[in-house]
């Protein structure tokens, strides 16, 4: 590994973290603004009262206390917000690692080239890793500038950890869109496939925090959705464990998509 | 029968093989799908290519020849058979195989957002000694009066093959795997082609380049390979292929066909295939114009049409005069 595709992957895509990082962070003022506003807080924390309990667990928050709290409104609103966006991005960059390379014909020239198929997909996927660590980055830096000016009683250093921590979920997406892309090799089967996984983790997420059970728990366990962990991360009951399991599984999704790609034909 | 294959050869072809070619391939093999929908892409290709020559593989859309390089290249594996370039095995050495040779694909992409500047840099970095590689690359360029400051976006197909030649010269290879490498180039640069492929087998390299335009593997070729449907039919030098080189003809007159003149041509050993309907004469036609031109003088021809014969009919008129012979 030489890091050459890896700086070449950044160059070509490093627009991305622009885009992504301030369109996230954008979204992220918005809600840090709202929050530094007790009333608006409070008519929703109201109007959560008024519903069913499982609505505001699907939410990701476990009570209203907090969801009320400005920690707590930015995390629950922000966390659940920003994953849902972040995995189109993974969704986008898995793709990106092989399948649209090898679906345009690019492939065929950098496989001509002195460098492994293993070697040239781990320094793609790093490449997008980085990008996506730099679209965290930024989105965590605005808005914790944000959360400063405008909730400055709160404590920002939880809100980065928060944003910080859907690192692990994007690269599951990430890795699981390029096993996908590697295995099924037409590029819209791909995505589809991908797009299946998403919603059907954030389904999972939300019956899994709304209903109570061993097949609730389940499939909240089984969701990435819930490996955020925002609400752990600001009430300090963060579980390593869950973040740890989400790694093991894009090592092995990594793992296959390469045993895959060395193994077949490219470009057909 | 006319199936015949390149190891069948001569015996020069065997004692290459012996020698050890730049690539040799032992009954390679492609086969896609499965069961009963099994369409055979490359049937047992036993070929060799030897070092300093200009290797033309030729044949109509659909042969095998981008699938024959594929599998030289590694991007697509054989269903049996090998292939080595080097004396090393494609798949097992591809990595020090692809440090030493150049390829460009038939349909060419690249980055569409980056410079071709910035391609060549990259693909430079990859290869190795980026300044040297980056240097060859500049004087290449200017020779084939490409502009690398442009975007792959905003290229022409012509010029895009240019920077796909540029990509695959630029390292000095010692082999050289090119597929279709002058389509959408202009009669300038193709010329230009030519002479840097013969100087490039001055230099003792290897070039193995697909076509279909005989023209060209006539200009700079030394061997031709002729494959259809996926099987390797013959393995000719240019001289011997290019001699059985015919045109089809058609005249048109403005009256009617000169009294005689089906007779005359009729008893031309070069013209075959004569045919008459109204005021045009059809025909095949091997070797020099001007005997028939002579003989079409006599009537005023208002058109006179000349078609290049396609390799399939070269292809059949080559093994009807070997069998012939035989």
């Amino acid at each position: 590994m030489t890091g050459i595709v890896v700086g070449n992957t950044i160059r070509n895509a490093w627009k991305q973290v622009l885009y992504w990082g301030l369109g996230l962070g954008v979204l992220g003022v918005y809600i840090v603004f709202i929050g530094s506003d007790s009333d608006i807080v409070k008519g929703y924390a109201s109007l959560f009262e008024s519903m069913p309990p499982a609505m505001l667990q699907a939410f990701g928050a476990s009570s209203l206390e907090m969801f009320s709290s400005t920690e707590g409104w930015i995390v629950t609103i922000f966390v659940s917000e920003a994953a849902i966006f972040l995995s189109v991005f993974a969704v986008l960059a898995g793709m990106n690692i092989t399948a649209n390379e090898e679906n345009s014909g690019i492939m065929d020239v950098a496989l001509s080239l002195p460098i492994s198929r293993t070697v040239y997909l781990a320094e793609r996927w790093l490449g997008y890793a980085a990008l996506g660590l730099g679209i965290l980055v930024l989105t965590g830096a605005i808005t914790l500038v944000s959360t400063a000016m405008f909730s400055p009683g709160a404590d920002g250093g939880k809100v980065l950890l928060t944003i910080l921590n859907l690192y692990p979920g994007t690269l599951l997406v990430m890795t699981v869109t390029c096993l996908l892309g590697a295995v099924l090799r037409r590029r819209a089967a791909a995505v589809g496939a991908a797009a299946v996984f998403v919603v059907a983790s954030f389904i999972f997420n939300i019956i899994g925090a709304a209903a109570s059970g061993v097949i609730a728990d389940l499939m909240q366990a089984l969701s990435y959705f819930s490996h955020a962990q925002g609400e752990g991360i600001v009430q300090g009951s963060y579980d390593m464990a869950g973040t740890v399991a989400v790694l093991v599984v894009v090592a092995v999704g990594f793992s296959l998509s390469v045993k895959q790609f060395e193994s077949r034909d490219i470009g057909l | 029968m006319l199936r015949r294959n390149a190891s069948q050869e001569s015996g020069s072809e065997e004692s290459n093989m012996a020698s050890g070619s730049v690539i040799a391939t032992t009954g390679l093999t492609k086969a896609y799908g499965s069961g009963s929908q099994i369409t055979l892409a490359l049937d047992k290709l036993d070929l060799r290519v030897n070092q300093g020559e200009i290797f033309g593989y030729l044949g109509p859309n659909g042969a095998g020849k981008t699938t024959t390089i594929r599998l030289l290249l590694d991007l697509i594996r054989p269903s049996s058979g090998s292939a080595t370039i080097f004396d090393m095995d494609v798949r097992a050495q591809s990595v020090e195989i692809h440090s030493r040779i150049g390829f460009m694909p038939g349909e060419l992409s690249l980055w569409e957002g980056r410079t071709g500047l910035q391609i060549i840099n990259y693909i430079a970095s990859v290869r190795g000694d980026a300044k040297g590689i980056a240097k060859n690359a500049d004087e290449i360029a200017e020779r084939l009066q490409l502009d690398t400051s442009k975007r792959v976006r905003d290229l022409s197909s012509g010029n895009k093959r240019k920077l796909g030649l540029v990509l695959a010269l630029m390292h000095e290879p010692e082999l050289l795997i090119l597929d279709e490498p002058t389509g959408g180039l202009d009669p300038l640069v193709q010329q230009t082609f030519h002479e840097m492929m013969n100087e490039y087998r001055e230099k003792g390299k290897t070039v193995f380049l697909s076509s279909h335009v005989l023209s060209e593997v006539q200009a700079i070729c030394d061997r031709v390979g002729i494959l259809r449907d996926g099987d390797l039919k013959a393995v000719e030098s240019v001289e011997r292929l290019t001699h059985v080189e015919f045109h089809h003809i058609e005249v048109d007159f403005r009256d009617a066909i000169p009294a005689g003149l089906q007779e005359q041509l009729a008893n031309m050993p070069q013209v075959s295939q004569l045919s008459a309907n109204g005021n045009r004469i059809s025909m095949r036609l091997v070797g020099d114009f001007d005997p028939l031109l002579r003989a079409i003088g006599a009537g005023y021809v208002e058109l006179l049409r000349v078609e290049e014969p396609t390799l399939e009919d070269i292809f059949l008129a080559f093994y009807s005069d070997k069998e012939k012979a035989s």
